[in-house]
């Protein structure tokens, strides 16, 4: 379809197809032109052969030279003259006259004003200009030799970082997992109170049965039930708030929800993850158990057809957290002598860096869909709300709140790609821009994903106000799951990018997860798929968010914010741009990039072989 | 004979009768008047009432045509007052009320008289112009008055010559009327398109042509407006072409002065009758023209009666609807889906089509905005069929994708056109632009050679300018471009 002003200038550099038939004459306009959008589609379809044809910028304003119909390529021979394009004009003159300097026969001045570089060069030869290429962090700075007082290098800020706050991690080791009378931890051994389920199911009308199995190493090769969350069992020091101060956690066991309803049906919505565990975990995921781990893992049993429903899953979620809190209660009493490790995350304001938010959906269409926010202990329940109920609205919180476990998931998404509570105390684009020196990480900006559409704009406008308010330079979005979610998830980007912030997207997409929508501003997109078949495949956090796709997407976005160019992706999902972009990356950064392992590294189950294989 | 007339026969509110069953009307008689936006109705009858529906006032008439054009004439002062007595209305096709239209101060502007009869096989505009030029170009006269216009403008096709020439003529004794001529592309007559070619403004969609200081009126209309301020005649009558699958032949027959609230079938027998069997009878052009029944009544609004041959059957097959403002509407385009026998897969909407109040409307009316994005989305749907009711251009643009898509494509005029004889819409061969009357082509040819004999040709049927040359060596043309 014919183009407008603006989307002509954007596809400059696109090959320039007439969209109508244009009689002999015509001086073309953007109205004469097809979208390029479309090409790859008429390509496939042979019913366009892009040979020698001219971009738009060269055709738009040349008088064409016979009557043409749509469709037709327009090659250098259907018009006058190919037309010249200024302003790439202006910028390669310098770069073209390449060698000697011989200043003298060109006119040549390089003021700089308004954070922009101009050269104009009325007449010359052999002009050799050579600037540094703008680095990250320091803008604008450069010197043209052949100039004599025309130049006026950028002040550098250089303002000092400063500490807005600091989380403090005390490690305690257990090796061992034990009934007993009463919950404690003695040396490495943490017992749990015999008969604490009872409590544990009675604290929830939904809840018909609970049962607790210690899963050691030993055990992994056991059923379970799908995998609705593992988290990480921490508690707050006395005194300290979520977010900041000091928080224990225990080391080498985590908490694991799992659960069906009284029917039997598994509480998931895009698959499910039951079965023997060890070949439906992707170990060591962000959000996934480590290899070595025990699990304390709960099978919680909830009133039948409950499991698509709000109530549902959160009974099953705090039920299990009547078991945690009594073993945080127990943590609050441990000796100082029991830490094994100390980790402190510490939060700066860089000033004069760029700014940069990341904002990450989390799902909130109700049914089964829901996170609690900002607990009192971290992965707890109490003092949470659900983001459902604040209407999935933005919600700021600081990085150090997402790693101190400010979101307990309820999310039964696809199993592969679903965020577990101990995703985000590992978030790993959090923490690779909170420890970048050359950005200044802003905040988390958690936005729930509603069920309607007319809400999810509804949520996505906050989300670019938010941005706009923020004074960001650059913005993150990532999303869990796919499908219906990526609606707002494009709707977020257009939002942010309409106000002219760089803004990469995280999401799953591959095959199976391929965008449903999109729009202009979603050209520098990372893929967090891991699968092999480019699809969920039900095992546990394979696809999620790891360091390799944060280093990629910070990658991208220092670029965009730089003023780079993000190549177009390719039009059908190629694993071997994400490998090109990672060699790519640690070539220039000279640190390998360490891949983590997918679903081939695991044993094989019977329900991959049937359904995937 | 009991006829039918409408209480509601164009847009705006019903009207409310005003008489009763059982009185006795003479023909030019007020029988309902507006309620709302609307125009009075008179009987086109002498007779009686024989019943008042919810709709319409049932007429029992003397007879079905008056041996002279009896009537009980209007009373008025003021041109404007006779307008609005007269229920004169739009007989483009729109049917909005021309006493409102017309009470506008165009400040010098212009009077723009639609004769472009776009929607092909109709032929009562034209046929009005040749026979009965003068009574038009009289109330040409009496709207610049009510409107204070400076100039009244034909605009019409070039390649109707002898009615090009009649006014041209008239024209020439007439200060401050002049003819624009307009290439034979559909769609001219779009009000806003009539605009575009006479004044160069393009107007958008929600825009009235009083904001090019202009009102866009209908031949029809204009005649009407004479009849009424000149002879106090109301708007009992209306001109109508009919064609189709006819007993004698499928050329058009143009009936002149037919009474409002004669039947389709009744009109139909004076045509010559339905020649066996048929698909369906559309009233209004191939275009704008919706699907009716022999028993429907003609309105101030008819202008077409057209019966087609049986339709293609497609036995089931996927289709896909490109909507535009040229064609039908959706549920149009759904009725010929249904009787060509295909499903109905997707449905496309042009780019340039606008919703303006649940009428689509078109941008840039005859100038295409591209389809092969909206041909591809029909393909993708899995379909094989295209159904277009598109303008010439755009015709051709889809043309120029679709049938490389594998899809067929079937235009909503083809059965139509198919009847009569007529060139299936297609390929876009003619130009968008023609030269105007008194412009003489200013082609020259030069060569290195003297004597290099050539001739020169307008032909305003294909808006084309043919240059001949026998003989010649390094021969140059030039000539002007027409933008």
């Amino acid at each position: 379809m014919a183009i407008s002003e603006e989307y002509a200038k954007e596809h400059a550099k696109s090959p320039a197809v007439l969209c109508c038939r244009a009689e002999k004459g015509v001086v073309l306009t953007c109205h004469n032109l097809e979208d390029p959008a479309i090409f790859d589609d008429l390509v496939d379809s042979g019913l366009l052969n892009l040979d020698g044809v001219l971009t738009i910028e060269q055709v738009i304003g040349a008088t064409l030279q016979d009557t043409y119909d749509s469709l037709t390529p327009l090659t250098p021979d259907k018009i006058d003259a190919i037309q010249e394009a200024k302003a790439e004009e202006k910028a390669e003159a310098p770069k073209a006259a390449a060698t000697t300097a011989a200043p003298a026969a060109a006119n040549f001045s390089a003021p700089v004003a308004g954070g922009t570089l101009k050269i104009s060069i009325g007449e010359g030869k052999n002009i050799h200009v050579s600037m540094p290429l703008v680095s990250a962090g320091q803008a604008g700075a450069c010197v043209a030799p052949a100039a004599e007082g025309g130049v006026a290098a950028a002040p550098a800020v250089n303002a000092e970082p400063k500490l807005l706050r600091s989380l403090t991690r005390h490690h305690y080791k257990i090796t061992e997992v034990k009934r007993g009378p009463e919950t404690k931890i003695e040396g490495t051994t943490l017992y749990i109170r015999e008969g604490i389920e009872k409590d544990a199911v009675a604290s929830q009308a939904l809840v018909y049965d609970l049962k607790i199995d210690i899963i050691t190493p030993a055990e992994y090769h056991t059923y379970s039930e799908t995998i609705m969350d593992v988290q990480p069992i921490a508690v707050k020091e006395k005194g300290c708030e979520l977010g900041s101060g000091i928080t224990r956690v225990l080391d080498g066991v985590i908490m694991m929800v799992t659960g069906t309803d009284a029917n039997g049906v598994q509480i998931g919505e895009f698959g499910s993850s039951e079965g023997i565990l060890d070949e439906n975990i992707m170990w060591n995921r962000p959000g996934a158990p480590d290899k070595g781990e025990i699990f304390i893992k709960t099978q919680v049993t909830i009133k039948e057809g409950t499991n698509m429903e709000r109530p549902g899953p959160l009974a099953a979620h705090s039920a299990t957290d009547v078991i945690t809190q009594e073993i945080r209660e127990a943590m609050k009493k441990l000796d100082d002598s029991l830490i094994v490790d100390k980790e402190t995350f510490e939060q700066y304001r860089r000033p004069g860096k760029k700014k940069v938010v990341v904002v990450k959906e989390i799902m909130g269409q109700g049914a089964m869909h829901d996170n609690l926010l900002i607990p009192q202990e971290p992965v707890g329940v109490l003092g949470a709300r659900p983001n459902v109920d604040l209407g999935n609205v933005p919600v700021v919180v600081s990085p150090l709140e997402v790693l101190d476990g400010c979101i307990h998931a309820l999310t039964c998404i696809g199993p592969a790609s679903k965020e577990m509570s101990r995703h985000y105390w590992r978030e790993p684009l959090v923490l690779e821009t909170l420890y970048d020196p050359d950005v200044d990480l802003v905040g988390v900006v958690l936005v729930g994903s509603p069920q309607i559409n007319a809400e999810k704009f509804y949520v996505s406008k906050r989300v670019g106000m938010t941005c706009e308010a923020l004074e960001v330079d650059g913005a993150f979005v990532t999303t869990e799951g796919f499908g219906n979610n990526h609606i707002d998830f494009a709707s977020h980007i257009e939002q942010i990018g309409m106000r002219d912030i760089p803004v990469v997207g995280l999401s799953f997409c591959a095959k199976q997860g391929a965008l449903v929508v999109g729009n202009k501003y979603m050209v520098s997109m990372v893929d967090n798929n891991k699968s092999e078949g480019g699809i969920e495949n039900e095992v546990l956090a394979n696809n999620t968010l790891c360091h390799e796709d944060a280093v990629r997407a910070l990658c991208m976005l220092k670029a965009r914010m730089f003023g780079q160019e993000v190549k177009a992706a390719e039009r059908k999902w190629n694993p071997a741009v994400k490998d090109a972009n990672m060699e790519l990356i640690s070539n220039v950064t000279g640190k390998p990039i360490e891949r983590v392992p997918n679903e081939t590294s695991l044993p094989m189950s019977q329900k991959r072989k049937e359904k995937y294989s | 004979m009991k006829y039918t007339i409408l209480l509601k026969q164009h847009i705006g509110a019903p009207c409310a009768a005003c008489v009763k069953a059982g009185d006795k009307v003479e023909r030019g008689a007020l029988i309902a008047e507006p309620t709302g936006l609307g125009a009075p109705i008179h009987s086109p009858f002498d007779g009686k009432v024989a019943e008042i529906t919810d709709t319409a006032i049932i007429i029992d008439a003397k007879e079905a045509e008056p041996k002279e054009d009896k009537f009980v004439p209007l009373t008025g002062d003021s041109e404007v007052e006779l307008l609005k007595a007269a229920g004169l209305v739009g007989m483009g096709g729109a049917g909005f009320p021309t006493a409102v239209k017309c009470n506008v101060d165009l400040k010098g502007g212009y009077i723009l008289v639609n004769a472009a009869e776009c929607e092909p096989l109709l032929g009562h505009n034209i046929g009005q112009l040749e026979n009965d030029a003068q009574k038009v170009i009289e109330g040409v006269k009496i709207l610049k008055k009510i409107c204070n216009a400076k100039e009244g403008v034909f605009a019409i096709k070039a390649k109707h010559k002898e009615a090009v020439d009649i006014l041209a003529k008239l024209c020439e004794k007439e200060e401050g009327i002049r003819v624009h001529l307009l290439p034979d592309i559909y769609p001219m007559g779009e009000e806003r398109a009539v605009v575009r070619e006479v004044l160069g403004k393009l107007l958008s969609p929600t825009d009235l042509p009083s904001v090019a200081d202009s009102v866009v009126i209908n031949v029809e209309t204009v005649q009407r407006v004479a009849e009424a301020v000149i002879d106090k005649r109301p708007v009992i009558t209306k001109n109508v072409s009919v064609v189709g699958k006819l007993k004698g032949g499928t050329h058009t027959r143009v009936f002149y002065d037919v009474p409002i609230g004669t039947t389709v079938g009744e009109l139909i027998e004076r045509a010559g009758g339905i020649d066996g069997e048929y698909g369906e009878i559309v009233m209004g052009g191939p275009f704008t023209g919706k699907a009716t029944t022999l028993d429907a009544p003609i309105t101030k609004t008819t202008g077409g009666i057209i019966v087609t041959k049986p339709f293609e059957d497609l036995k089931g097959a996927k289709m896909g609807l490109l909507l535009c403002a040229c064609g039908g509407n959706e549920e149009r385009m759904r009725d010929i889906a249904k009787k060509m026998n295909a499903q109905v897969e997707i449905v496309q909407q042009c780019k340039q089509a606008m919703d303006i109040k649940g009428t689509l409307k078109c941008e840039n009316p005859g100038n295409c905005p591209g389809q092969a994005q909206k041909c591809m989305n029909i393909k993708k749907a899995g379909c094989t069929e295209i159904l277009i009711g598109n303008c010439s251009d755009c015709t051709n643009t889809v043309m120029g994708s679709a049938p490389k898509l594998g899809l067929n494509v079937h235009h909503q005029t083809d059965t139509i056109f198919d009847t009569v004889g007529k060139e299936r819409m297609r390929y876009l061969t003619t130009s968008k632009t023609v030269p105007q009357l008194g412009e003489e082509p200013e082609a020259t040819v030069t060569s290195s050679e003297t004597g290099c004999e050539y001739t020169i040709t307008q032909d305003v049927e294909d808006g084309l300018l043919h240059i001949d040359i026998k003989e010649g060596k390094n021969i140059e043309i030039e000539l002007p471009l027409y933008l």
